[in-house]
């Protein structure tokens, strides 16, 4: 129980450090906080949702667990990132059809974040 | 008299032997040297056996279908086909080749003399294990510089990735030849251990630069990044840093070469920095 205790209590230690940005997160935290955003953004995508910063009490009643999970995985500042940069890049997506539509010529640029 | 009718009609024949002889000698004269006038009475046994290769070259052929089937295909077979392909390719590939390779000499060169626009210069830092690490440590070998800071949210641990797999595609065609760096835009919060925790996660050769504000605002102006970390920073606060996402090739003379950026993949990237270091004349340290 004690042993048990304290690494709990260090892992959550770790968690609030990560959450708060006193320390950066390591490649297994990172990996985890992508994948808990993608969960959200998927049920934000399901829930028509663009703007979750605008949108909040939609979003939050909408998307409550997924919220959570990707507020309790991702650094604070992160998750405020990540939702201004859903905006831009559904803008982004939206303008580039708009062009294409227009015929105008496609470069070859990444804006997800697949690797390569 | 029968003896006679018979030799006369011996003479006769052999008389009209010779001629027909020396009908076909005058043609065959005719034919090889018609400026010549023929003397058949002439013609001695050394001067026949002289022209007899020009009348055989003539007639190299074994047999009429083969000089015909010649004569149809001209002096077009497959063999000179293949040569004229063969040699078209060869210089096609010589072309392109030299093309490439002026088009990147000319992309090293526009960074170097005088009146160009100057990336890169002199700066000391420390690197992830505490030691000063100034420009002249990286002169030698070529340097791939990268800035970026360990709280960042997605691009640079992606990017950081990329230039492992560069760098291992690098190192396993010129190994040595390459150093990669990176410098981080945020060193309140990015000191050498919290460098060297983040930068092992990537690559165990990765060199990691911070230092003091001042130092790196003039590292990132040498090198003409953007970034826009607070100075002042209250403790506790979080914040992230906005900065330039290229990669920069660097000369073993310190000059800038070029820059890689999102749209080159791992294998595109490290092919670029081989072709530079192919080109490369001067020294070049590999230990």
């Amino acid at each position: 129980m004690g042993l048990f205790g304290l690494t709990q209590s260090e892992d959550d230690k770790r968690a609030t450090e990560v959450r708060t940005g006193a320390v950066a997160p390591l490649r297994a935290e990172r990996q985890k906080c992508w994948m808990t955003r993608d969960g959200y953004f998927a049920c934000l995508d399901a829930n028509n949702i663009v703007d979750a910063l605008k949108d909040e009490k939609k979003a939050a009643s909408a998307c409550k667990i997924e919220s959570a999970a990707f507020e309790r995985d991702c650094a604070t500042q992160w998750v405020t990132y990540f939702k201004k940069w859903r905006v831009q890049d559904i803008q982004k997506k939206a303008r580039l059809k708009e062009l294409e539509a227009q015929g105008a010529n496609r470069l070859d640029v990444q804006t997800d974040f697949k690797p390569r | 008299m029968s003896q006679s009718i018979a030799s006369a009609r011996g003479a006769f024949g052999s008389l009209s032997r010779l001629e027909s002889r020396q009908f076909q000698r005058f043609l065959s004269t005719a034919q090889t040297s018609p400026a010549r006038r023929p003397t058949p009475a002439c013609l001695s046994k050394s001067q026949a056996q002289a022209r007899q290769p020009l009348i055989q070259r003539r007639f190299k052929y074994k047999t009429v279908e083969e000089a015909k089937s010649r004569y149809r295909s001209g002096p077009f077979s497959w063999k000179a086909g293949l040569l004229f392909v063969v040699t078209g390719a060869g210089l096609l590939w010589y072309f392109e080749h030299e093309k490439e390779r002026m088009q990147r000499k000319r992309v090293a060169d526009a960074t170097k003399g005088v009146g160009r626009p100057k990336v890169g210069g002199p700066f000391e830092l420390v690197d992830q294990n505490g030691n000063t690490v100034t420009d002249r440590d990286l002169k030698g070998k070529y340097s791939l510089v990268y800035f970026g800071f360990t709280h960042c949210p997605d691009i640079c641990p992606e990017e950081l990735d990329k230039m492992a797999r560069m760098f291992d595609l690098v190192e396993a065609e010129r190994p040595g030849v390459l150093l990669p760096v990176f410098v981080t835009c945020d060193p309140a919060r990015d000191g050498p251990k919290v460098l060297k925790e983040y930068l092992s996660e990537f690559h165990p050769k990765f060199i990691g630069l911070t230092g003091t504000y001042d130092q790196i605002k003039a590292m990132c102006k040498a090198y003409r990044v953007y970034f826009s970390t607070p100075s002042e920073v209250k403790p506790g606060q979080d914040y992230l840093v906005d900065h330039s996402i290229y990669f920069y090739l660097m000369d073993p003379e310190g000059d800038f070469v070029e820059a890689l950026g999102r749209q080159h993949s791992p294998g595109q990237a490290a092919k670029v920095i081989l072709d530079h270091v192919k080109d490369w004349k001067g020294p070049l340290k590999t230990d």
